[in-house]
């Protein structure tokens, strides 16, 4: 089983949580899911749209075919149905719209159903959602024990009046269009627990795991519902989720916790990333311990807000002033997303330095089934490792006179011993100026240059110690070999296997540890004398260029999208 | 028990004469007063002649960027609450670069003492002129004059939300003594203004000028009245300058309205590990 259902409609009017709904209901029946959504940057008004791409098996990329199509206004038909085939079922109520073209058309009758019940608009909803169940194969219950989960804080009377507009909906679909009825969506015998998770989602549930205690941000697409996730838990977490009052403020915020001895994280897109990019240079001097959430969007400046882009990979890589080490990550999907937060976060701490998770607006706000049983192993497995930074209070040496504590210590591995404010018996000050080794500004030229080589040596550590060669995909004997990282590692992997389907072997080099890169390492991988393509989600084919900069490799073919939208299997193909 | 010793690092690099001398002692001593320990409190300074304090005071210190060191000390102060945070900030870098963050550390009342040296010029650039700076001011950055008129720190301070607003000068060491330890004695946003000569670049605002123009609040001023506050406040566009603690109340500090640090600092809390309650949001 393998079909895309897509909900449309005009923006305000609940798609999001609608399409949410119906991932959720798939993956509690059974199956993997993947889903999108489009919308514009604003409130009402404009056109939104979700799909949800269903099967038994896992799924990395969405398909072009749209098998069930839920028209909640015409727009939405006009829209997509250059997606719809044949066989393509449209779901739409007669009063609205009607049409000649030849899909399987099932009548709903959306705005009676709602007049009769005396509901809202939003309510179409989920007279839509008892419908595709009903047309798919699914038993409604599902659906009404969604809904009484959401409503169960407002009693029985609010969830029985929900209720009946998906029985409404799923009972005329029974009744009216028996012949058309689908096996879809069965629910399955063997079933593992599943999460629908977000990339934003696996963010988030992994800084909480990685014990990260403080994070700041100001809202801004894609990144902001990590924000609302974790606010949403701190009573729980004991985190302290803070909205402050611009990108400055956030990561100063954050340095500021880290300074004192919590793990803290911001989260932003390129816009706010703009904002905080001398702050970043702050915590590479200063050796201050920072994760920075950085979903991209379309840019230059406002861009396309709720559209996606890897655009900003080139900026990320070379952020701040003057000369000091970073670590970016790009997790391929939800999974990579929540193990390489949960390494993020010891990465900054034993490096003392700022680490960047690269995302973007497909990988954040697009949602995959993840086994939960393989989250709980990560999760089991996982050890925080705070490197050198001791948070013990030798409460011993409260009665000795407090003397400077050597923070900047020149040491082999480029990382100094921390001991956070407060430890009794000593002093010492974290600073943005060139420092000696303890702490005190200078502009002298030996203890300059001892400071720049011991920061620039953390690189030399982390490439020996934690850094990790891209993962290949395919046939190591493939004459095509693709190169790409971060999000488009789904659509490659399905690129891959259509191509298979035609004979066609391919390789695949995924990077997720983007810089820095151990050079030599990765030059033998890559020397081979192979048809390489670039693929990238941007025009510039900015992960070429740090090849082409870190070990001369030139890649001349390139599939490259920079329209807003995720790369589709289909753009890599046709240039096969 | 620490002395003034304790307290002291390298030596300064300030001009002679700077008001910045009369400041960095007033704080070594307020710190000694209150029986402060140099591994006992933090404090965060900013970028300018003011920053500089940072090699010559010891105690737990973030030299932070131009402009940031309050937005820095929030995050301090959310992190670990039991320590007392002090923020050492400049009149450009604290009204201008850091404005925003001036405005809403007012508002959100962080439990955070900033002594603002305001000595109405960009001291550590050479003189340029500043918030502060008055109408008409002529620096190497405005030489026809500067357009804008001058900021009110402390009318600012009020309107904005700080529960503790005080001005200063830097050539009363005793009564800036006073005035911090009131600050590090009060709960929550501390403003001190400090009226700072600068000797180099300022020829106007001079120890002379503001020795003719400063005046201690009367004993009787009521500090939780606000009105009277601003009034106070307002004294400067006559070119009167009140010195003392002119507005004070209680409202509760940010993090006191935290609950996740109501028992223990967020620093000292046991790890969150409760996976399952996390991801039934996900189910």
């Amino acid at each position: 089983m393998h079909f895309t259902w897509k909900i449309g409609g005009e923006a305000g009017f609940g798609i999001m949580t609608t399409g949410l709904i119906f991932s959720k209901i798939s993956s509690r029946l059974g199956y993997q899911v993947l889903d999108y959504v489009e919308y514009p940057s604003l409130i009402r008004g404009g056109h939104n749209a979700y799909e949800v791409c269903v099967s038994d098996e896992e799924i990395t990329a969405l398909k072009k075919e749209i098998n069930v199509l839920v028209c909640l206004n015409e727009e939405t038909f006009y829209k997509h149905k250059d997606r719809l085939v044949k066989q393509s079922l449209v779901i739409y109520d007669k009063e609205d719209f009607d049409f000649d073209d030849d899909f399987k058309k099932i009548h709903v009758s959306l705005n009676k159903i709602v007049h009769d019940f005396k509901g809202q608009t939003v309510m179409k909803n989920t007279i839509a959602l008892g419908a595709s169940l009903a047309i798919l194969g699914a038993k409604i219950e599902v659906l009404l024990d969604l809904i009484k989960e959401q409503f169960h804080k407002k009693g029985d009377q609010i969830i029985k009046f929900n209720q009946q507009f998906a029985i409404a909906g799923y009972e005329e679909v029974i009744k009216n269009y028996s012949s058309f009825l689908k096996n879809f969506l069965v629910e399955k015998n063997e079933k593992k627990e599943q999460l629908v998770l977000s990339g934003n989602d696996s963010f988030s549930l992994g800084a909480v795991l990685a014990d990260c205690r403080f994070y700041s941000a100001y809202p801004m697409t894609p990144s902001s519902s990590v924000l609302h996730t974790l606010a949403s838990w701190q009573e729980k977490t004991g985190m302290i989720v803070r909205h402050a009052e611009d990108e400055i403020a956030v990561i100063n915020n954050a340095l500021g916790a880290s300074f004192a001895g919590v793990r803290a994280a911001v989260g932003t897109s390129g816009g706010g990333f703009s904002l905080m990019v001398e702050s970043l240079s702050f915590a590479g001097v200063a050796e201050i311990p920072i994760v920075i959430f950085l979903a991209q969007r379309p840019g230059p400046a406002t861009g396309m807000p709720t559209w996606t882009e890897q655009g900003d990979l080139l900026f990320a890589i070379f952020a701040g002033h003057g000369e000091f080490p970073k670590i970016v990550l790009a997790p391929g999907d939800q999974k990579e997303m929540f193990e390489l937060t949960l390494k993020a976060f010891n990465l900054a701490d034993i490096y003392q330095t700022p680490v960047i998770v690269v995302s973007d607006m497909y990988l954040s706000e697009g949602h995959k089934t993840v086994d939960k049983n393989w989250l709980k192993e990560v999760i089991d497995n996982y050890k925080i490792n705070r490197g050198k930074i001791n948070l013990i209070k030798n409460k011993a040496f409260k009665n000795k006179k407090p003397e400077i504590f050597l923070r900047y210590k020149i040491t082999e591995d480029g990382i100094s011993d921390k001991i956070i404010p407060g430890t009794p018996g000593y002093f010492y000050q974290e600073n943005s100026y060139e420092h000696l080794e303890d702490g005190h500004t200078t502009e002298e030229k030996q203890p300059r240059k001892a400071q720049v080589e011991k920061r620039l040596r953390k690189w030399q550590t982390y490439l020996k110690n934690d850094f990790q060669l891209p993962k290949f995909y395919g046939d190591y004997s493939a004459e095509i070999v693709f190169i790409s990282w971060g999000s488009n590692k789904g659509v490659v992997l399905s690129a891959q296997k259509k191509l298979n389907e035609k004979g066609i072997i391919t390789g695949f080099y995924h990077f997720n540890h983007i810089y820095p890169l151990e050079k030599e390492k990765v030059y033998k991988l890559l020397k081979k004398n192979k048809r390489y393509i670039l693929v990238e989600n941007n025009a510039l084919g900015q992960f070429g260029k740090i090849l082409s900069m870190e070990i001369g490799l030139e890649i001349k073919e390139k599939i490259l999208r920079y329209d807003g939208r995720p790369i589709t299997v289909e753009d890599i193909i046709e240039k096969i | 028990m620490a002395s003034i010793q304790d307290f002291t690092g390298y030596k300064p690099t300030w001009c002679p004469g700077c008001g910045d001398w009369g400041i960095g002692m007033a704080i070594k001593k307020a710190l000694v007063d209150l029986n402060y320990s140099p591994d006992e409190i933090v404090v965060v300074f900013g970028i300018g002649c003011s920053g500089n304090m940072n090699d010559f005071l010891n105690a737990y210190s973030l030299h932070s960027l131009h402009g940031r060191a309050i937005a820095n000390a929030i995050g301090i102060k959310l992190a670990n609450h039991k320590l007392p945070v002090l923020a050492v900030v400049g009149d450009g870098d604290c009204y201008g670069e850091g404005g925003n963050h001036f405005l809403h550390g007012c508002r959100g009342n962080h439990d955070i003492k900033v002594i603002i040296h305001d000595n109405r010029v960009y001291g550590l650039t050479t003189g340029q002129s500043t918030p502060t700076s008055p109408k008409g001011y002529r620096s190497k950055s405005t030489p026809m004059g500067l357009i804008e008129i001058p900021i009110n720190p402390l009318a600012l301070a009020l309107i904005s939300g700080a529960t503790f607003v005080a001005q200063s000068f830097a050539g009363d060491i005793n009564h800036l003594t006073l005035t911090i330890k009131e600050a590090m004695n009060h709960k929550g946003f501390s403003v001190i203004n400090v009226l700072q000569p600068c000797v180099t670049f300022n020829k106007i605002n001079t120890y002379q000028y503001y020795l003719q123009r400063i005046y201690r609040l009367d004993k009787n001023h009521p500090k939780d009245n606000f009105q009277r506050a601003l009034e106070k406040s307002l004294e400067v566009n006559k070119e009167k300058f009140p010195l003392g603690v002119i507005y004070q109340i209680r409202r509760l500090c940010y993090h006191e309205q935290i609950n996740q640090i109501s028992s223990s600092t967020l620093v000292d809390k046991k790890r969150f590990f409760d996976y399952d309650v996390l991801s039934r949001d996900f189910f």
